[in-house]
């Protein structure tokens, strides 16, 4: 191929084919009349490739690439007469005749008023820019997968987070809706969680105990604290519930149960149950169950309880009526304990069977000298009770000499010793008892109506056992731990059939006779629980009275009979007599006068 | 017989190369290899029973590296905007691209198309945004230059509007 010389290489024809060689470009110039293009210099071999073996001294459009094509159809700027200007056509690819390709670019230029157009094949500069290229997408490619797939985590997590969230809200919900209340303790025992029912029983803000030690956080009491410690460090299979009390400006008692965290091995659960109110119930009825000495919920002994503390508010003088046994001495030391004489002293007189001078220096003292055997100056009861109570009991069994002289003392509030003349005064509360009828007394002439009026200006009567039957298995239990407590014996229960047997006698030695037959069914106890054959013979063998019988109380008559029958029953012996009805020795022997009956 | 230049266009890998090459070789290569400058091909389509030469130039995709030159899009009778369904920034550059091209060639025909539906569920381009899209007046297909899938209904779609917007010689 030859190429014909222009104007471009007017002066050297082979430098300007050594330069055309060295920048391996293509050179042609538009003709002006025809707009063809005509070959410069000549052309590299690459060219000669592309076109083919025909002649290549002119660019055929119509055989050129679509490209350069439209390249060179183009109005260039360069050819509209800026000077120096140049424009590139930018990379492009065509196929070569060896079934490869090849990156071509052209250049527009003009010199003068020639149009020119220069072709470069792009080599190796241009195959290491796309290589950078190449690696720089690649890159941004793989970056772009890794930050989708961390997003994607992103999101997973976060979707796992939120269902972890609405679960727990849930979880919330629930525990808030049951009320359960819940605190969590982590593996140093810190709160890490507490239910609003939780926050709400220990009486505290979640910010007093989130994070912070339970044994700190918790107003607990040393005792509690360690029960609650002792817990938490037990094996979860021997683990038993607890109740604590919260100190603090509401106390309350909760039950705590410690569980261990399933999902976290070291972290405890730790359940509160509020038993104030069980608590206080239990305390209620605790109270309604006993009062003082005295044991009893019937509703005789609960209205019973209650005179017992009106009473006490009170500084009359207080009559108290009951069959015996029925508790006399214990009701008039409750009116004390509850009074504000508490702290003085508590003075109980029996005043039966005693002569009338016997009982008048016990109650009132006496001078040296006064009688025969007054050794001494001896101060009386009423003196010694100085400030708090002195109970009388039997007051219908004194003698009339003694009834006037302390209807004086209960009218001055003085007392004379015997052998002195001069009064002394005193401060004593008198609390009487009797098993009379004392308005009987009165009728019969036995007992001074003044006296009466004087001394029951407060009344408590006492109801037989046999009108309270409710209360026997309380009494009898009360009894049973009292009496093992004592003997060291080791009895749990009362069998169902010993109760039946107690719950239908007809107790006519009321409460006193029951401890007996307790303590005479421990003595011959042998098992773990008292069975009918341990009870005294005559509660054995008595008729079953039907527990809702009321007892009507026997006329002297049947009394006499029943009198002769313990006597009998105990063959002749007076304290077995007396213990089989359930009486003191001192009441029996009274009885046996006043029934006229002859021991022997 | 008719011919008409139709541009490539599209950001970086979306598969611009991909769709020409199985259009017209009917060939597909899972190895990227990125396009600089441009490279020209050729196929004839018929519709309405008139052969159309299609001119396809396939264009560098844009990215910070490469901004396309307005001198490849001159003389354009239409262009192809391709997205990857799996990319979602493909979908701001084939915007940015419809302006470049609507700025340098007027009002022309153009078809976009998500390419990618071989891997749909992993798509971030969303039925709301594509809905967006078609609400502008776009024409959206979905293809798969790995599959074939959508790619002949792509460039004869293309082809029907450039012979309806083409007065009858």
């Amino acid at each position: 191929m030859k190429s014909r010389p222009g104007n471009l290489a007017p002066h050297n024809e082979s430098l300007f084919n050594a330069v055309l060689s060295t920048l391996d470009m293509v050179v042609f110039e538009c003709e002006e009349d025809s707009s063809e293009f005509r070959l410069q210099g000549l052309p590299p071999e690459w060219w000669r490739a592309w076109v083919g073996p025909a002649d290549c001294t002119m660019l055929d459009l119509g055989r050129c690439s679509p490209f350069l094509q439209e390249y060179l159809t183009s109005a260039h700027l360069a050819w509209a007469g800026t000077p120096g200007a140049t424009e590139k056509s930018g990379p492009w690819t065509e196929p070569d005749r060896q079934g490869g390709s090849m990156t071509l670019e052209a250049t527009a230029l003009a010199i003068g008023s020639k149009k020119l157009v220069l072709i470069e094949r792009l080599g190796s500069g241009f195959k290491e820019m796309g290589t950078i290229v190449q690696r720089a997408r690649e890159r941004m490619l793989a970056e772009e997968r890794t930050a989708k797939a961390y997003r994607k985590t992103e999101t997973h997590l976060i979707s796992k987070l939120e269902v972890s969230e609405r679960t727990k809200d849930d979880a919330l919900a629930l525990l808030q809706h049951l009320g359960l209340a819940a605190l969590v303790l982590d593996e140093r025992g810190h709160i890490t969680f507490a239910s609003d029912r939780g926050l709400e029983i220990l009486g505290m803000t979640a910010e007093a105990v989130i994070g912070r030690e339970w044994e700190q956080a918790l107003p607990l009491p040393e005792h509690d604290r360690m029960a609650i410690r002792e817990l938490i460090n037990t094996a979860s299979d021997r683990r038993k519930a607890c109740v604590v009390g919260i100190e603090g400006p509401r106390p309350s008692w909760v039950e705590i149960e410690v569980h261990g965290d399933p999902c976290h091995p070291g972290r405890h659960i730790v359940i509160v149950h509020d038993r104030t109110e069980l608590h206080t119930l239990r305390r209620v009825l605790n109270e309604q169950a006993s009062f003082h000495d005295l044991v009893g919920k019937s509703p005789a002994m609960l209205r019973t309880y209650q005179l017992v503390r009106d009473v006490a508010q009170v500084d009359s003088t207080v009559l108290i009526e009951g069959e015996t046994g029925t508790g006399k001495e214990l009701i008039a030391r409750a009116i004390h304990s509850c009074s504000s004489r508490k702290h003085k002293p508590f003075i109980a007189a029996n005043c039966a069977g005693l002569t009338d001078s016997i009982l008048t220096s016990q109650l009132f003292g006496h001078k040296r000298g006064a009688f025969t055997g007054a050794v001494n100056d001896q101060q009386g009861l009423f003196e010694a009770a100085e400030g708090g109570t002195l109970f009388l009991d039997e007051i219908g069994d004194i003698p009339q000499q003694v009834q006037t002289a302390l209807l004086r003392v209960l009218q001055e509030k003085e007392i004379t010793r015997l052998g002195e003349a001069k009064p002394r005064k005193i401060d004593v509360r008198v609390v009487a008892a009797t098993h009379h009828n004392l308005s009987e007394d009165v009728v019969r002439g036995s007992f001074r109506a003044d006296l009466l009026y004087r001394i029951r200006i407060a009344r408590v009567q006492l109801s037989p056992l046999r009108e309270r039957r409710e209360d026997i298995p309380l009494l009898a239990q009360s009894f049973l731990g009292q009496i093992c407590t004592a003997t060291g014996k080791t009895i749990e229960r009362l069998n169902p059939d010993t109760l039946r047997l107690l719950m239908s006698h007809a107790w006519p030695g009321n409460v006193r006779e029951l401890k007996s037959a307790i303590e005479f069914a421990v003595i011959s106890c042998k098992t773990k629980e008292v069975l009918p054959i341990d009870l005294p013979p005559e509660i054995i063998s008595a008729p079953v009275v039907p527990s809702s019988s009321v007892w009507i109380p026997l006329p002297n008559r049947d009394e006499k009979s029943r009198f002769l029958a313990a006597l009998s029953d105990a063959k002749g012996n007076r304290t077995e007599a007396a213990r089989r009805l359930g009486v003191s020795r001192a009441t029996f022997y009274r009885r046996l006068v006043e029934l006229d009956i002859d021991p022997r | 017989m008719m011919q008409k230049k139709v541009c490539m266009l599209g950001g970086f890998a979306v598969g611009k190369t991909s769709l020409v090459r199985r259009f017209v070789s009917n060939v597909f290569s899972d190895h990227y290899h990125t396009t600089i400058g441009v490279t020209v091909e050729k196929k004839s389509v018929t519709v309405d029973d008139r052969d159309i030469m299609l001119v396809l130039w396939d264009l560098y995709g844009e990215d910070e590296f490469q901004r396309v030159r307005d001198s490849y899009l001159r003389g354009s009778s239409g262009y192809i905007l391709v997205m990857d369904g799996t990319r979602k920034a493909t979908l701001d550059t084939a915007l940015a691209l419809q302006q470049t091209a609507l700025r340098t060639v007027g009002t022309v025909p153009f078809i976009s198309i998500i390419n990618k539906a071989d891997v749909r569920s992993e798509w971030e381009i969303d039925e709301r945004t594509i809905e967006q899209l078609r609400a502008q007046g776009w024409t959206v297909l979905f293809g798969s230059a790995k599959l074939g899938q959508g790619v002949e209904e792509l460039f004869v779609a293309l082809a029907t509007q450039l012979v309806h917007a083409a007065p009858i010689p």
